[in-house]
């Protein structure tokens, strides 16, 4: 790590706004010693990139699972100011409203039977993998409404019930979505895609709830030791992907117009209050909706699964929660004693409100926001929930997951997806993709340990661990 | 050409060399398609004309490139043999491939953008290069 670097508490640290000339505020991140180990040159430097951004508030952020990304780092948080500052593509990424769901199930791990087979019925009825399509192709009529309401309108067209919207960040429809700003490009990726998986680190993983660190946040939450769990993952699709695409080379153009120098071309950004900005905004909040629709497709396959082989009812498989982590979002947070409006940007970052929030669940009210952080194929997953210190330190966010330290080129060459199967079955994990090289690329030991990630956040304090959920089966996308 | 694949731990970085712009975006083109889907041979039937605009060569090459990801998704076309010709501020090119399959063309990564971060395209000696990282 460069000489310039302040320890300022035994997990914080911080790039002191003279690390490098442009810089408007310090940047601040969150590591222990264990984790230091893995930081990448590459994101200190495109964590000091974003502290460079006109409008940037109190610092340019990193949380514990920071890694080199493009643009912003992957685990950056920054507030701009909406009163003259930016918003950009590159601090919410191709992959606008990745995120994840979890979903609880009467039924206890020790007693689920037939597991091969419900892995194998998840893979069939959940399309997966790159040039998955889906089985409901949507009418151009069914994407403009999708665009616009999210997951509230999959739940009217019978793909989940009324209180899944509760259980949804932002309700699983953003407000300020603006159509009319997706173009035609976007709109055909998007149409045959909604309801599939993806590649990559995307996964529908069964769990099993392992361990309760927090029994009335978990009984809040609705989830119980021992039992069954389902977590998704994934977001916008080409939709997305495409919106991000489209809008870069606006706002290049933009950046240009309104005098902003950048360190990387991938920070294109105009103010927030520009046509511009306001195009860019209404653009990937619709794309956040699609993403909504999209996990909420998903969780309608996986219930029917469950619901045939197993006998149970279709509202027996309550939604825990649902959390974007590439977004960025009008929010007001306290600044040095003011309320001020604000656009958030989370780059794989999990927004984390403290108990109290308006914008979290009634019934969690007392505990703070539900936050999941996906472990990796044969690692645990962890539910925790937000606090009043997030909301002071990191504009009420935390971590997203576990961050890779190992490339997935480098992954293929050193293991042979079979074995990793194999092994993994030996452990219990029973896993199903489209090919080998997926499950190689994405093997447990190419993450940083998830458990490592999650102790740094609750050590600091900007979550608190409810519960611990391990692997049961993984369908990789 | 092959291409090389540099590190980056979450997202698919390559070096690309040949001689000369044309080819070298052309190279580009079959390296992006055998890292999404390998086996790509291109057939008569599957040809698209590709036309973009921007201000500068990483500009058309990162424009160009997601042109291709757009008809890879929306149309089902791995396109990975591409004729380019470049004019200022504008590439046109003929790309032909074939349509994709799942049970031929498995095993590959799905990309989700074209970055311009890490994005440069630079002269070595004879060789033109392009350094390149794909979001997956």
């Amino acid at each position: 790590m460069a000489g310039d670097v302040n320890r300022i508490g035994e997990y914080e640290w911080e790039l002191p706004v003279d690390y490098r000339p442009g810089m408007r505020v310090p940047a601040r991140f969150f590591l222990s010693e264990t984790l230091r180990k893995d930081l990448e040159s590459g994101a200190l430097e495109q964590l000091a990139n974003v502290a460079t951004l006109p409008g940037i508030l109190k610092y340019s952020l990193a949380m514990p699972d920071i890694h080199w990304g493009y643009g912003f780092p992957i685990g950056g948080v920054a507030a701009f100011s909406v009163d003259g500052g930016i918003i950009s593509p590159g601090g919410v990424g191709f992959d606008i409203n990745c995120g994840v769901r979890l979903l609880s199930t009467p039924l206890r791990a020790v007693e689920l039977s037939q597991r091969r087979e419900l892995v194998e019925h998840l893979f069939q009825a959940v399309p997966a993998g790159v040039g998955a399509k889906s089985d409901r192709r949507l009418s151009a009529k069914d994407l403009e409404e999708v665009m616009v309401r999210g997951a509230a309108w999959a739940v009217e067209e019978g793909y989940g019930v009324p209180r899944d919207l509760e259980r949804c960040e932002e309700g699983g429809g953003m407000a300020g979505a603006d159509p009319s700003a997706v173009s035609q490009k976007a709109r055909q990726r998007g149409l045959p895609q909604s309801g599939t998986l993806g590649s990559g680190n995307h996964f529908l993983e069964i769990q099993e709830v392992k361990e309760i660190y927090d029994p009335a946040a978990a009984a809040a939450m609705g989830v119980i030791l021992g039992s069954v769990c389902v977590m998704i993952h994934c977001g916008s699709r080409g939709l997305g992907h495409q919106v991000c695409t489209d809008h870069l080379k606006a706002l290049e153009a933009a950046t240009k117009r309104y005098g902003i120098s950048l360190p990387d071309r991938q920070l294109a950004c105009a103010p927030v209050t520009s046509p511009e900005g306001k195009a860019y905004y209404g653009a990937m909040a619709a794309s956040a909706n699609y993403a909504w629709a999209n996990r909420q497709m998903i969780t309608d396959m996986t219930r029917k699964v469950f619901v045939k082989m197993f006998g149970i009812g279709y509202g027996e498989m309550p939604l825990v929660y649902d959390v974007a982590h590439n977004v960025a979002k009008r929010e007001v947070h306290q600044v040095d004693g003011k309320a001020v409006p604000l656009c958030v940007h989370r780059k794989g970052a999990t927004r984390a409100f403290g108990p109290g929030s308006p914008s979290i669940p009634k019934d969690c009210a007392a505990v703070g926001q539900p936050v999941i952080i996906p472990g990796s194929m044969g690692t645990p997953s962890f539910l925790l929930r937000g606090t009043a210190l997030a909301m002071e330190k990191t504009f009420g966010s935390t971590c997203h997951g576990a961050g890779r330290v190992t490339s997935r080129t480098q992954a293929k060459k050193n293991l042979r997806g079979q074995q990793v199967r194999d092994r993994l079955a030996e452990a219990g994990i029973l896993v199903r993709a489209p090919s080998y090289e997926s499950i190689a690329e994405e093997a447990p030991e190419v993450y940083k340990p998830s458990l490592e990630v999650v102790r740094v956040v609750d050590a600091v304090g900007l979550s608190k661990l409810v519960a611990r959920l391990e692997p049961l089966g993984v369908i990789k996308g | 050409m092959p291409f090389e694949t540099l590190p980056h731990t979450a997202d698919v970085r390559i070096r690309v060399t040949a001689r000369g712009l044309e080819p070298l975006f052309s190279e580009s083109a079959r390296a992006m398609a055998a890292i999404m889907a390998p086996g790509c041979v291109p057939v008569p039937t599957v040809t698209r004309e590709v036309t973009v605009e921007a201000e500068d060569l990483e500009g058309l090459l990162h424009d160009f490139l997601s042109e291709l990801l757009y008809l890879f998704d929306a149309e089902g076309l791995l396109l990975c043999d591409c004729r380019i010709t470049l004019a200022a501020g504008r590439l046109s090119a003929t790309c032909r491939g074939e349509e994709f399959s799942r049970e031929k063309h498995a095993g590959g990564a799905e990309i989700k953008g074209v970055s311009y971060s890490g994005l440069r395209i630079y002269k070595e000696g004879e060789d033109d290069v392009l350094e390149i990282i794909f979001d997956v």
